[in-house]
């Protein structure tokens, strides 16, 4: 299944260098995210527990995350089209194209049972990735992706040291998940500790957490909007999945509460730079990326204070994913109205578009885990856990932040969707139905906060009974 | 002939550190390139024929050929040669250097075990924390591109310090880091160097980006 996913993704890379005009590449690359689609169902259906290709093995975590990202790349599709309808049909091809590559890349990286696989899979992403940063082939773009190149790729190279000392512990060189679990326990405790920083710093440039998040505010800035949905979601979780592994790898291992405790500090530092720049910008993307770093901030928490945050944890992984993506498409919308993202030059939205300035201030209200959001019962998880462990400076610095956080993204969006304004806008004429179909994204998260089915729960104890959390 | 050749690398590492034009720059990374490729040739004799000669290519070619002319294309093309706009002691780099040195030895007794080659370990970290140190102290982002290849390097000789068996997987992963090198320093070719006008561009006059 998975060769067939790849061989059409590349077949369909290779036909759009053929096409010639819009319909074609929309048509041509339409086929890949319904193919795409069906592979998410079928994975989730028909193949949990099997490995195909020796270096992939479709568990319940990849699983779900390659269904969330099969909706959010489709739906970057879609809003695409209208977003770059002023591209000539060689950049539209490049850049859909560049989009097909990420997503295989993406899903490969959640599927790889391999450390070294996972590496080269990450490394992947940025190639693609910067690719999409450049699409406007402009200063700022030319910027954003020099600097995402340099750090990432410095960031992947300190990854490597990190599996380079893992692979001290390997048993014949052998850096497949599985393997290394069992043998790194008896590997030399002090390098285990080096290579779980080393590996953390490298790959949270991609889950956009402390130390190397700022690539990531940067290329969502600079890449087309409905891109950055995609960066800031399905290659966020990709980073995720790479941490996650990882960190799963010392369960059973003495250092486990050390390496706990990494976690919780990167966690407890991403939260709170992330809401530090909330307040300060000036501008809608760079709000929503900064509010990407505060919520994988707190994912971090949730998986290092273990027990119930585990589960907490791949919820708002689930919930962010819809919320940001579909913030992102809306802000998309505004943005081809006004020309701009700047925060003091966007009002009074909900004049243009009614159930668009509405979808934004429910967005904003969700990402901010009021309550029905999918965020705010995996936040309230989050704050159980540490009652229960009683980390009180923990629970008092998180409830602080999110106070923070919330006077700051509430205070910008009822600017844009309120205050009166005389500024001229574009002729752009606002796509309802891309409008509804991220605000349906934003109420599906809200959903999951109201009544979650039995067939998710499962799915998500199934990822915790596999690390036995 | 290894811990020599491990004397001399060290030596490229402090005079990078210390350099003061461009193209000094160039020709460190060319030598420790060869040094590298030496390295390759006596020490990992005992690995497959097969894997020893990938090994073998991919660190002539890249290491020692094409990322060397590269550099020196880039410096011909943007006719920039000096790492400041004016005259600076190289003295306090140099302490910094030297201190780096003291720390990776001190790191390396404290850390290392019996199954870990001591030398080619705290080697490796020397060089991590200098391309470390290039890419902060050095405003000119020439100087942080060339702290990249810095950092590689010590990857590279950081692989042979652990003793693994340089699996097919790690070669993979090594020829995509390479891949992403060549590509930043096309880019730098094409992009920066056509847009920038010149190699004369500090980190700091990339800014658009910021708030």
């Amino acid at each position: 299944m998975l060769a067939i996913y790849f061989i059409s993704s590349f077949t369909i890379v290779a036909l759009l260098c053929l096409a010639k005009n819009r319909k074609t590449i929309i048509a041509l690359s339409a086929i890949f995210y319904t193919f795409q689609l069906y592979c998410a169902g079928d994975v989730a259906l028909n193949h949990i527990g099997e490995t195909q290709l020796n270096f992939f093995t479709f568990d319940n975590l990849g699983a779900l995350c390659f269904a969330l990202l099969t909706v959010v790349s489709a739906l970057t599709f879609y809003h695409s089209i209208r977003y770059l309808d002023t591209e000539t049909p060689s950049q539209f091809r490049l850049y859909n194209q560049l989009l097909i590559l990420l997503c295989s890349a993406i899903t490969a990286t959640y599927f790889a049972n391999n450390l070294a696989v996972t590496w080269i899979l990450i490394e992947a992403t940025t190639i693609f990735a910067a690719g999409l940063i450049y699409h406007r082939r402009d200063q700022k773009s030319l910027e954003a992706t020099w600097k995402y190149i340099f750090v990432c790729s410095t960031g992947i190279a300190i990854a490597y040291l990190g599996i380079l000392l893992m692979s001290s512990a390997a048993i014949d060189g052998e850096l497949s998940y599985k393997a290394l679990a069992s043998a790194i326990k008896s590997g030399n405790m002090l390098y285990m500790k080096i290579a779980f920083i080393f590996i953390l710093v490298g790959y949270s440039s991609k889950m956009e957490i402390f130390p190397l998040y700022t690539v990531g505010v940067d290329a969502n800035l600079v890449c087309p909007t409905p891109a950055s949905a995609l960066i800031s979601s399905g290659l966020v979780n990709a980073g995720f999945i790479a941490i996650f592994r990882v960190f799963m790898l010392y369960k059973e291992t003495p250092i486990f509460p050390w390496i706990s405790n990494v976690l919780i500090v990167a966690g407890v530092a991403s939260l709170f730079i992330g809401v530090l720049y909330l307040r300060q910008t000036n501008n809608y993307k760079r709000m929503l990326s900064y509010s990407t770093v505060e919520n994988m901030g707190i994912v971090a928490i949730g998986l290092g204070i273990g027990g119930y945050g585990v589960y907490a944890a791949i919820l708002h992984i689930v919930a962010h994913t819809l919320i940001k993506s579909g913030m992102f498409f809306q802000i998309s919308q505004v943005g081809k109205k006004y020309g701009t993202y700047r925060i003091n030059r966007i009002n009074d939205y909900l004049k243009y578009c009614h159930i668009g300035g509405i979808a934004i201030i429910a967005g904003a209200i969700f990402l901010l885990a009021f309550p029905p959001s999918g965020l705010f019962v995996s936040e309230l998880m989050i704050v159980r856990q540490i009652v229960i462990l009683e980390k009180w400076w923990l629970l008092i610095v998180m409830v602080l932040m999110l106070c923070i956080a919330m006077y700051g993204v509430l205070n910008q969006v009822i600017k844009l969707s309120y205050t009166e304004s005389k500024r001229k806008t574009t002729d752009y004429k606002i796509d309802i139905i891309g409008v509804c179909l991220s605000f349906a994204l934003i109420l599906s998260a809200c959903i999951l906060g109201i009544w979650q089915p039995e067939w998710f729960v499962e799915f998500i104890n199934a990822i915790l009974n596999m690390y036995e959390v | 002939m290894i811990f020599a050749l491990i004397i001399l690398y060290v030596i490229t590492l402090i005079s990078i550190s210390i350099t003061e034009r461009f193209r000094d720059y160039a020709s460190i990374i060319a030598m420790q390139g060869w040094i590298l490729l030496l390295i390759v040739l006596f020490k990992l004799q005992s690995i497959h024929i097969s894997e020893l000669i990938f090994v073998l290519t991919e660190t002539l070619l890249f290491k020692a050929i094409i990322v060397p002319a590269m550099l020196f294309k880039i410096i011909r093309k943007t006719k920039t040669n000096h790492i400041y706009a004016i005259g600076q002691s190289q003295f306090p780099s140099l302490i910094t250097s030297i201190i780096a040195l003291i720390a990776s030895i001190a790191t390396t007794y404290y850390i290392a075990d019996t199954a870990t080659n001591m030398v080619f370990f705290g080697v490796a970290l020397y060089a991590l924390f200098s391309g470390l140190l290039l890419i902060i102290r050095r405003k000119r982002i020439f100087s942080h591109l060339v702290g990249f290849l810095v950092i590689e390097n010590g990857v590279f000789l950081f692989s042979m310090a652990i003793g693994t068996e340089m699996p097919f997987l790690i070669n993979i992963a090594i020829l995509l880091d390479i891949l992403l090198v060549v590509l930043m320093l096309g880019m730098f070719l094409s992009k920066i160097g056509n847009s920038l006008k010149s190699i004369d561009v500090d980190a700091e006059t990339l800014t658009t980006l910021k708030n």
